[in-house]
């Protein structure tokens, strides 16, 4: 069934206010289990939404030239951008977005679109502590990028497609079907790989807040900051929905979109507060051994 | 027609007249003098133009009418006359050259000359075996003479030496003459050879044929009997070192070419493995050798190793016609005037050590000779010494002979390390100010006339060599001679344009001449060369050298498309080379990597000539067309190695990439997009040349192996370049793994991996070109490669910030620019070929690429500026024009990439027809086993991007309407007060973590191999030249061990 390009705009404009509503819920009810686990009581849920309207209502504003004000209009299009080229519900002609235009290896580089956009921001803003968090998350990121392409690769194979659509239709049927079960080397190479995306413990140190005061985003404040925020609340749902479709089954529900995604992200934050950090070396040999190890594998077993 | 007779009698006669006439004064025994020269001169030019033109036979004189022995018996023939002219105009212009120092000397001086030039002379036109040992006397005792006769300690000690040497020598000679006559019974050469001793069996005959041989080798300053010829050539007055040099050896060599017949193959054999080990050890031991003229010793030495190895082989090979005459005469030549004007120019630089010589930089026009001649000795284009070369070569392989290709070649690598390098100090190297040269128009004048006669005769060689036609490069020759004379005289503006306008002329004949990847080949060769040109409008001043180079290197660059057979290829690929060298070495810094350029340049130079000859010889033996490289019939892969390392050497794949970052990192800043964006795809075209003939054999293992070294290349470039602090060095690397990435796209062999490989290249072109143009702009302005030190100049240049801007996006391969459509199709050509391992580091690499581009942008442009680059304007508009033609091309194929990659596609089907892209409108995809696999709509892409993009952007601007502009400084910074740039700027080893992760993976280990390789050679060079201690005792010791060794090497080979 083809619908009008309109149609189309419309629904995908819907999903991404679906996702960023659950998104901030989501981030709340994280940081909150995050808190019970330290002990504190902890936020309400709806914090986030607070945070949010504090940050785009705030009367002081100051910019340091143009390029730190592109830096958050960089990263909110990366993510939002990703979120277009992801098909989102399986068997709907409705949530879809745009992600016909192009395959995962699109979607593997329009990641690095918010994130050098949001550096070079970060960068004309003259804070040295966003300099040392860039140089540490591109440093980190170059780690976790080596087991996601062999994960990538290795279900390439598999599926015969690089489309991320194609790949959920493939683990359709059956719970057996999901890749985590047909290729399970290639999904813990890529889950390894999405605690690195993740920037959770023990992965951390690029935002390292008692050292570099939130690394990167130092500078930003404000409307910018917002921006930024919701970026991240988008780009987190949108980052586990897209594991979700490689490993485990894709949704055919919003709900069942919800619950996944839900525990994917819970993975990381799960282990973000059973280890401690790492340092930047230590994650960059770290991901070059072990993940690196079931990466090999999965491209060597597929 | 004179009679040659009158040569001799004019030498002699005016000789012993002199004395007598100087009573007359000065300027009549000089005019006398000249009168002669100049009268021998015309009647061997006569004769020559008789032999050549009008077809003249080999005539017979004879003296006072009686037959030999009692009358000297000469013989003229075309060889004899080239000969004699050759020595005959030399000894004129030497005349010119060394008349004041003769005047000074006295009347002996002229006699001497006169009676050495007799000597040659005789020597060339005997046909009498005991004239050619009166000759030799009368030739040497002149010329110990003459050496000495300055009375200067150093020659008289050399002319003793000379005497030693030559007296053991004549000795020989006279015993061999002796025993030969005895034998034979007659001492007419021809007799003799009809009457082949060697034939008779007897022992004596055996014997007397070594004696002789063996004078001549002696005489031949052959390795390692030829210590003293080395003091000769150093303390001789330099005018003189170039007639003994040119003239003497000459007459010698053909001596020796006389007798020759005398000999057996063993003997041939023997002779010519000797030349060749006198060639290489004489080169290995210039490399050592810091003195001018000594090192001209070692040079001209190595090179009568050269002729006399080659004359062997001809010998062997069934005489010296057809091929090996054109071989040797064109190495004669090419020595003959090389030699002598190296010398004469040593003797008006009077400087000893060659570091010293940057002084010659005082006298443009020596300077050029100087590099003319040199580049001669080392056989380049358009001198005569190249095509014997090839000659050689080809005429080698033709007779299986691999072992003495590779020893020729090895030598003539050798010996340009040590030309080269001194070419480096005469250009580069600091000098006083107050240094001067010799003024004199005498002197100036020969080495003018010398150099003159060299491009003449060169000129003659590239319109009427039997090799083929090369008629393509006559007006771009004539362009850049043009170029060169009016080089000191026209402003750079109007050479600019006239450039540009030779370019685009060319642009617009060929456009429709090529097709396939000739075409894309010649958009980048001659695009790039446009838009690198337009920055040259900067420069102020005349820019001398500058355009010769530049369009030497585009001709090669363009000749290389136009080449239709394996010479016209090579020829365009030197002519690349020595372009492209000039180019490089113009850098402030540049002198020690120009030198590694060259000599990897030349190593390379030399496999693909060895490969272009085993392939003529492999498909069959049948010319040289370039499309016999589609028809090999064995040894493929074998030729095929050899031409894809000679290749990969001008694409700086890993191991053989040392020469690369500094060579594009201190050139020039409009150099460096010309050597860095274009010419290094003239290594790709190569490869994709000989990939294509590969489609014929099995090459399977091969190119797997050269898709890893790909792979390999693209993450070491990108690590070091990780690493750099040095703006232009970082992109310098970077071009390292871009090239990386080529040919492991292109040893994927398939359709779409070959579509990403042109990709990538063109892509490479476009982005590298803007990225040094912009990066090497802001570098003149701030006079410093240092990032650290720069920073926050966006706002004072953001024109140079967007192009940047524009130029790593693209390089990232973030979509929506063109970079992407490079990641798409090696992606999914890596996986549809199934090489996973090989693309993960690809893929790993591209992510590390991530961290120089941050770096190059973030240090130079973001950040807070630097309290002295407060006031720095944005660069010059000429740098701009290209960056934003540049960035205008990137967006038309970013958004439609269709309009060059679907045409790009229909070619590579037919070499390659696995894995096609499939276009439906503007959408791209690849299929895996017939079922869709990739999809990349581009133009899609880009809107929605854009679109998100402009909402958010206007968005914030309506939230962020009030913001405030702060200065620096303004930041939050807990608890401290920042207060200079420099320690608010973290730009300096920001990836010091990453160096402790992986900094393993860029230690310099590969440039340790080659230092170890050179050192090596230091060592080896420095051991073999204590041989030669300056003790005349010791060399006669030398000569008689050679005489043993000599000896023994026949005696087994069973000739006694």
């Amino acid at each position: 069934m083809e619908i009008s390009l309109l149609t189309k705009i419309l629904f995908s404009l819907l999903g991404l206010f679906i996702v960023f509503n659950y998104g901030l819920l989501q981030a709340g009810v994280m940081r909150k289990i995050v808190a019970r686990v330290a002990g504190r009581y902890g936020i309400p849920i709806y914090q986030p939404y607070i945070d949010l309207i504090k940050n785009y209502s705030k009367r002081t504003q100051i910019t340091h030239g143009v390029m730190f004000y592109l830096g958050p209009v960089f990263r909110f299009s990366g993510g939002i951008g990703l979120f277009f080229f992801i098909p989102m519900i399986y068997g709907s002609v409705y949530w879809q977005n745009f992600s016909f235009s192009g395959d995962i290896i699109l979607l593997m580089y329009f990641q690095f679109f918010g994130m050098l956009g949001m550096a070079l921001g970060a960068g004309e803003g003259g804070q040295p502590n966003s300099i040392i968090g860039i140089s540490r998350g591109l440093a980190q990121f170059t780690a976790v990028e080596v087991p996601f392409t062999l994960a990538i690769i290795s279900i390439a194979v598999q599926y015969d497609t690089l489309s991320v659509y194609d790949i959920v239709a493939a683990q359709q049927g059956g719970i057996q079907n999901w890749t985590l079960f047909t290729n399970p080397f290639a999904v813990i190479a890529g889950m390894f790989a999405f605690l690195g995306l993740m920037r959770h413990a023990p992965f951390n140190v690029v935002m390292a807040p008692q050292e570099i005061p939130i690394g990167p985003p130092t500078e930003y404040h404000s409307t910018y900051l917002g921006m930024l925020q919701s970026n991240r609340v988008v780009l987190h749902i949108v980052e586990a929905v897209l594991f979700m479709n490689l490993f485990f089954g894709g949704a055919t529900s919003w709900l069942e979109l919800i619950i996944k995604s839900f525990f994917i992200y819970f993975i990381t934050v799960f282990i973000g507060v059973v280890f401690p950090r790492y340092r930047v070396d230590h994650t960059v040999r770290w991901f070059l051994k072990i993940p690196l190890v079931f990466g090999i594998l999965a491209v060597l077993f597929v | 027609m004179v009679n040659i007779i009158y040569i001799i009698i004019l030498l002699l006669g005016i000789g012993f007249l002199l004395p007598i006439t100087e009573k007359l004064g000065k300027k009549v025994s000089n005019s006398m003098f000249f009168l002669t020269l100049t009268s021998v001169s015309v009647i061997s030019v006569q004769w020559l133009y008789a032999f050549i033109i009008n077809g003249q036979t080999s005539l017979q004189f004879f003296t006072a009418g009686v037959k030999p022995p009692l009358s000297i018996n000469l013989q003229l023939g075309l060889s004899e006359s080239v000969f004699i002219t050759s020595i005959n105009i030399l000894a004129l212009i030497g005349a010119v050259y060394l008349i004041k120092h003769f005047n000074n000397i006295g009347i002996r001086s002229h006699v001497l000359y006169l009676l050495m030039i007799l000597g040659l002379n005789g020597l060339v036109l005997t046909r009498d075996i005991f004239n050619i040992f009166v000759f030799l006397e009368i030739t040497g005792i002149s010329t110990y003479a003459l050496i000495g006769s300055d009375l200067r300690l150093k020659s008289l000690i050399a002319s003793f030496k000379y005497m030693l040497a030559g007296g053991v020598a004549s000795i020989f000679l006279l015993l061999g003459i002796i025993f030969l006559y005895h034998n034979t019974g007659t001492l007419n050469i021809d007799g003799m050879i009809a009457a082949s001793p060697l034939q008779s069996g007897l022992k004596i005959a055996g014997i007397a044929i070594f004696f002789l041989f063996f004078a001549l080798l002696i005489e031949m300053k052959q390795f390692p009997a030829n210590g003293w010829a080395l003091d000769v050539y150093e303390a001789s007055n330099p005018g003189i070192s170039g007639i003994i040099s040119a003239a003497g050896t000459a007459a010698i060599l053909f001596a020796l070419y006389k007798v020759m017949p005398l000999g057996n193959d063993l003997w041939f054999n023997t002779i010519a493995v000797i030349g060749i080990i006198t060639f290489i050890a004489s080169n290995i031991m210039g490399i050592k050798q810091k003195n001018a003229t000594r090192l001209l010793g070692y040079s001209s030495i190595g090179q009568l190793g050269l002729l006399l190895a080659a004359m062997g082989l001809g010998f062997l090979y069934g005489g010296i016609n057809g091929k090996f005459q054109f071989i040797i005469f064109a190495l004669f030549i090419s020595h003959f005037i090389a030699k002598a004007g190296l010398f004469w120019i040593a003797g008006i630089v009077k400087k000893k050590e060659i570091k010293s010589w940057g002084v010659l930089r005082k006298s443009p026009v020596l300077l050029f000779f100087t590099g003319s001649f040199m580049f001669a000795l080392l056989g380049f284009p358009p001198f005569p010494g190249f095509f014997g070369k090839w000659e050689l070569v080809l005429t080698l392989a033709n007779k299986h002979q691999f072992l003495w290709i590779t020893a020729i070649l090895l030598g003539s690598l050798i010996e340009a390390i040590y030309l080269i390098r001194w070419f480096g100090y005469i250009l580069k190297e600091k000098q006083e100010e107050n240094e001067t040269i010799e003024q004199g128009a005498t002197k100036y004048s020969s080495v003018f006339i010398l150099g003159t006669i060299l491009f003449t005769i060169s000129g003659l060689y590239m319109i009427y060599n039997p090799i083929t036609n090369l008629s393509f490069y006559f007006y771009p020759l004539l362009f850049i001679a043009f170029l060169f004379i009016t080089d000191n005289i026209l402003p750079a503006y109007i050479k600019n344009i006239l450039s540009i306008a030779g370019l685009s002329y060319y642009g617009y004949v060929y456009f429709n001449q090529f097709s396939e990847f000739r075409f894309i080949f010649a958009v980048i060769f001659l695009a790039g060369g446009i838009l690198t040109l337009i920055p040259g409008f900067v420069k102020k001043g005349k820019r001398v050298g500058f355009y010769p180079s530049a369009i030497i290197m585009y001709v090669g660059l363009l000749g290389l498309l136009v080449a239709k057979d394996m010479f016209s290829f090579f020829t365009a690929w030197e002519f690349m080379t020595i372009g492209s060298y000039f180019l490089i070495i113009r850098g402030k810094r540049s002198q020690p990597h120009a030198l590694s350029y060259m000599l990897f340049s030349l190593g390379g130079a030399y496999l693909i000539m060895f490969g272009f000859a085993l392939t003529h010889v492999f498909s069959g033996g049948n010319g040289i067309a370039l499309d016999l490289l589609n028809s090999i019939k064995s040894n493929s892969a074998l030729i095929f190695t050899m031409l894809a390392i000679g290749f990969l050497t001008k694409t700086a794949a890993a191991g053989l990439h040392i020469w690369l970052p500094g060579a594009h990192a201190e050139a020039e800043s409009d150099v460096s997009p010309m050597v860095s964006a274009v010419l290094l795809k003239a290594g790709v075209f190569g490869l994709i040349l000989i990939m294509i003939s590969s489609l014929r054999f099995d090459a399977k293992m091969i190119i797997y192996l050269l898709g890893w070294l790909g792979a390999i290349t693209a993450l070491l470039g990108n690590l070091m370049a990780s690493f750099q602090e040095d703006a232009k060095k970082l992109l310098a690397y970077s071009s390292i793994a871009q090239l990386g990435y080529i040919l492991f796209a292109l040893a994927i062999m398939s359709h779409i991996g070959w579509m990403a490989a042109i990709w990538y290249a063109m892509n490479h072109f476009l982005y590298k070109a803007l990225l040094f143009l912009a990066v090497g702009a802001v570098v003149v302005k701030l006079k410093t490669h240092n990032m650290y030190e720069m920073g926050g100049l966006i706002k004072q240049m953001p024109f140079s910030f967007v192009s940047v801007l524009i130029g790593i996006i693209a390089l990232s391969g973030v979509p929506p620019l063109s970079g992407f459509g490079g990641k798409w199709l090696l992606y999914n050509a890596f996986i549809l070929k199934g090489w996973y391992l090989q693309g993960a580091i690809i893929a790993f690499s591209g992510v590390v690429a991530f961290l120089y581009l941050f770096k190059l942008i973030n240090s130079i442009f973001l950040g807070p500026v630097k309290d002295n680059f407060r006031k720095v304007k944005e660069v010059s508009i000429w740098y701009l024009i290209p960056q934003y033609i540049i960035i205008i091309a990137i967006m038309v194929i970013s958004a439609k990439p269709k309009i060059v990659l679907g045409k790009i596609g229909d070619f590579i089907t037919s070499y390659m027809p696995d894995n096609l892209v499939v276009w439906k409108g503007d959408v791209a995809s690849s299929y895996m086993n017939g079922k869709l696999f990739g999809v990349w709509d581009a133009p899609n892409i880009m809107i929605i991007i854009g679109i998100i993009f402009v909402t958010l952007l206007s968005w914030l601007l309506i939230m962020s309407r009030k913001a405030q502009k702060v200065e620096m400084f303004n930041i939050v910074y807990s608890a401290e007060r920042p207060e200079s740039p420099q320690t608010t700027h973290f730009s300096h080893n920001i990836y010091s973590h990453y160096r402790k992760a992986l900094g393993f993976l860029a230690l310099p280990l590969i440039v340790n191999f080659w230092s170890f390789i050179v050192d090596s050679i230091h060592s080896i060079a420095d051991f073999v030249r204590r041989l030669y201690n300056g003790n005349g005792q010791a060399y006669i010791m030398h000569i008689l061990g050679f005489m043993v060794i000599i000896y023994f090497v026949l005696f087994n080979g069973g000739l006694f």
